[in-house]
C-alpha cells in the first residue's frame, strides 16, 4: 500500500492530536486527586514519624491537633496534647543519597531526648539495595534512640544495609546534620 | 474463533511465553519483583497496555503509512502507559511511588511491540486484543511467580502479610537484584526441561506408531 | 520542585559504571543483553553505540524537559516526548554516520535500529528527571551508564564464550545459563559497594 507524503503527515498529526486530547482529559480529570494523594503521603509520613498508629479514615481527625510551621529553612510538624503542651515534632529534611534527594520527616520527643521514628516522601534509589531505607525494619531500628550522644553511627542496633553501604551511611549523615541544625534550632528556640 | 482464542491463549502462557520462552519484557520488571503486590500491579499494567495497544493498532493496521509504523506504535503504546500511570497515581499512589520510573519502562517492554508487529499487523481486533491480554497474562504470572519466592524467602511474608516463621533468618540476597536474576535462571531450566520431555515423548510415539 | 541532590557528578559517573550498573542492579536493556552476547566483538559493538545514543539522548532530552516541557506544564506527556525524542535522535545520528563516518556506520549501524526499543536508553532519561539532576550530573550519568552497560555486555560475551566449550546441563543452555552467570556478575559488582566516599 502506498502512500503520499501528505496522507502520512496528516495520518501522524491526526493520530497525535486524537491522543494528547484523550490524555490530556485524563490527566484533568485525575488531576485533584493526585494531588490530594501526594498530600495524603506527607500526612502519613509525618505519623509515621511521630510513630502514631492510624487508620486511614482517622487521619484528618488527627492532624486537628497538628500544627504545620515553615520557617526559612526550618520545616516542622508539632503535635500539641490538651493542656497546648507540644508533644511530639516531626522535623523535615532534605538531604543527598547515593543516588537522588531523600527527603521526609524525623520524629523527635518534646523533650529532644530521643527520636521517635523517620519516614520517607520521596527516595530514589536502586530498587532492592539502596530502595530498602523504606523497609520497616531500618526505618523502626531509629525509633526510641538517644539523641544525647551525637553523631549516631551504624552498631548497637542499628543495622545499614547490605550491599547498600552508601545510601545507608547519607541516612545516618542526613539524620545527625538535621539533628544537629534543625532539631538544635528548634530546640533553641523553645 | 473459540479454536482461535484457544491456540492463542495456550501459546502465550505456555508454548512461547514471552519471559521464559522468548526472554522478552524482562527488562523493565525484574526490578518490582522482590514484592508480590508490586509485581501484581505491574503485570496487570502491562496486560492493559499490552490488549489495548494490540487492538489499536490492530483497528488501524489498514491505515498506517508503512514508512512511519513504528513511531505510530510507540505513540499509541506510550499513550496508554500514560494512562496507566495517572491512574496508579489517583487511585494507588503508594504502589506508584513504589514502581517510580519502572511504569514509564512499559513503553519500551519488548513485549507490547513483539505483539504489535507479529500479531496485531495481521489479525483482526478482537482476536489482537485477546493476544495481548493473554501474552501479558504469560508476563504476570511468571513474574508474580518469581516475586512470591523472593517475598517468602528475601522477608518471609507473602503479598504484605508476615508469616510469622519461627527462628527464619531472610534471604537478603533474594530480595537483591541477583536473587531476581538467579529465580529466572531456575524457571527457564525446569521449563525447558519440561519442554524437552514433552518433545521427546511426542518423538517416542511416533517411532511406535511406525 | 526539589532542589538537584547535592552529589558530586563525578560520583554519580563512577557509581553508574560500577556499583548501580544499569543491567545488574536496575535491570535496563535486558533484551539486547541476553540476545547480544553471544559473541565478544558485537557485543562490544553494541556497548559502544549505546553509550554513544544515551549520552546525545539524555542531553537532548534533559534541554527538552527543562526547557520545553516544564515551563508549558506538559510532564503528563514526558514518556512521549522523551521516546520519540530517542527514536528521532537514532534516526538523526544514523544518517549523519553515514554521512560523515560511513566505517563507523557500516560497523555500528546495524545496532541502532535496535537501540530505540533498549529500556536502558528511555530508563536514562526517566531517572534523571526522577532525581533531578543538574546539566552535569545528567551528563555523566549518561555517560557512565553507557559505559557500565557496555563493560557489562563486554564482560558477558567474554565470559559466554569461554563457558560454551564447557558441558552445559541440556536444560540450561542458553537463556538460562546466561542469567545465571548474569547473577553472580551482578553478586561481583554489589563487592564493590562502599569504594566511594560520598561528599
Amino acid at each position: 500500500m502506498k502512500k503520499g507524503y501528505l496522507y502520512t503527515i496528516v495520518f501522524m498529526f491526526i493520530v497525535a492530536l486524537v491522543f494528547t486530547t484523550v490524555l490530556a482529559s485524563v490527566n484533568a480529570i485525575f488531576k485533584s486527586r493526585i494531588l490530594t494523594n501526594e498530600q495524603l503521603i506527607e500526612k502519613k509520613a509525618v505519623l509515621n514519624a511521630m510513630s502514631i498508629t492510624y487508620n486511614d479514615n482517622e487521619i484528618d481527625k488527627l492532624f486537628a491537633n497538628i500544627e504545620e510551621v515553615k520557617k526559612d529553612n526550618l520545616v516542622y510538624y508539632a503535635l500539641t496534647d490538651g493542656s497546648n503542651q507540644i508533644e511530639k515534632y516531626a522535623v523535615y529534611f532534605e538531604g543527598s543519597g547515593l543516588w537522588s534527594t531523600l527527603t521526609g520527616y524525623i520524629g523527635v520527643g518534646g523533650n529532644f531526648k530521643t527520636l521517635l521514628g523517620i519516614d520517607f516522601t520521596s527516595q530514589n534509589e536502586t530498587p532492592g539495595l539502596g530502595g530498602r531505607i523504606e523497609e520497616e525494619w531500618f526505618k523502626v531500628q531509629f525509633k526510641g534512640v538517644s539523641i544525647s550522644d551525637l553523631p549516631l553511627t551504624y552498631g548497637n542496633g542499628i543495622d545499614a544495609i547490605t550491599g547498600a553501604t552508601l545510601t545507608s551511611k547519607s541516612v545516618m549523615k542526613i539524620i545527625n546534620d538535621t539533628i544537629n541544625n534543625q532539631v538544635k534550632e528548634l530546640e533553641a528556640m523553645k | 474463533m473459540k479454536k482461535e482464542l484457544q491456540t492463542v491463549f495456550y501459546r502465550n502462557l505456555w508454548k512461547e511465553n514471552p519471559v521464559i520462552r522468548q526472554i522478552l519484557g524482562i527488562c523493565s520488571a525484574l526490578a518490582v519483583t522482590n514484592l508480590a503486590v508490586n509485581s501484581l500491579v505491574m503485570g496487570l499494567g502491562l496486560m492493559f497496555v499490552t490488549a489495548l495497544s494490540s487492538f489499536t493498532i490492530s483497528l488501524l493496521r489498514n491505515y498506517i503509512p508503512q514508512r512511519i509504523r513504528m513511531i505510530v506504535q510507540t505513540l499509541i503504546i506510550a499513550a496508554y502507559v500514560i494512562v496507566v500511570d495517572i491512574f496508579l497515581k489517583a487511585n494507588l499512589p503508594e504502589i506508584s511511588k513504589a514502581l517510580g520510573p519502572y511504569v514509564g519502562l512499559i513503553i519500551t517492554n519488548c513485549i507490547i511491540m513483539g505483539r504489535a508487529e507479529a500479531f496485531a499487523q495481521k489479525n483482526p481486533p478482537v482476536l489482537s486484543l485477546f493476544d495481548g491480554l493473554f501474552a501479558g497474562l504469560g508476563y504476570t504470572i511468571i513474574l508474580l511467580g518469581v516475586a512470591l519466592i523472593r517475598e517468602l524467602l528475601g522477608f518471609g511474608s507473602v503479598f504484605g502479610y508476615s508469616l510469622n516463621m519461627v527462628n527464619f533468618t531472610p534471604w537478603t540476597i533474594m530480595v537483591m537484584p541477583p536473587g531476581a536474576f538467579f529465580m529466572i535462571a531456575i524457571f527457564i531450566w525446569i521449563s525447558s526441561n519440561m519442554m524437552s520431555k514433552r518433545t521427546e515423548k511426542a518423538k517416542l510415539k511416533k517411532q511406535e506408531a511406525k | 520542585m526539589l532542589n538537584s541532590p547535592n552529589i558530586s557528578p563525578f560520583v554519580i559517573f563512577f557509581a553508574s559504571i560500577i556499583t548501580s550498573n544499569m543491567i545488574l542492579s536496575n535491570f535496563l536493556g535486558m533484551c539486547s543483553f541476553i540476545s547480544v552476547s553471544n559473541e565478544y566483538k558485537t557485543a562490544s559493538g553494541l556497548g559502544k553505540s549505546v553509550t554513544m545514543v544515551m549520552v546525545v539522548t539524555t542531553i537532548i532530552n534533559y534541554v527538552i524537559y527543562k526547557y520545553v516541557v516544564v515551563p508549558l506544564s506538559l510532564e503528563y506527556l514526558r514518556y512521549i516526548i522523551f521516546i520519540i525524542v530517542i527514536a528521532a535522535s537514532v534516526q538523526i545520528i544514523e544518517l549523519v554516520m553515514d554521512r560523515y563516518l560511513p566505517d563507523l556506520h557500516i560497523k555500528l549501524g546495524i545496532f541502532l535500529p535496535l537501540i530505540t526499543v533498549n529500556c536502558a536508553i528511555l530508563g536514562i532519561s526517566l531517572f534523571m528527571v526522577i532525581r533531578n539532576y543538574d546539566f552535569w550530573q545528567t551528563l555523566l550519568f549518561g555517560f557512565g551508564s553507557g559505559l557500565g552497560w557496555w563493560l557489562a555486555i563486554a564482560t558477558l560475551a567474554a565470559i559466554k564464550e569461554k563457558v560454551a566449550k564447557n558441558n552445559i546441563p541440556k536444560g540450561l543452555e542458553g537463556p538460562g545459563l546466561t542469567f545465571i552467570i548474569t547473577g553472580l556478575m551482578a553478586l561481583a559488582f554489589i563487592g564493590f559497594s562502599g569504594i566511594f566516599v560520598i561528599q
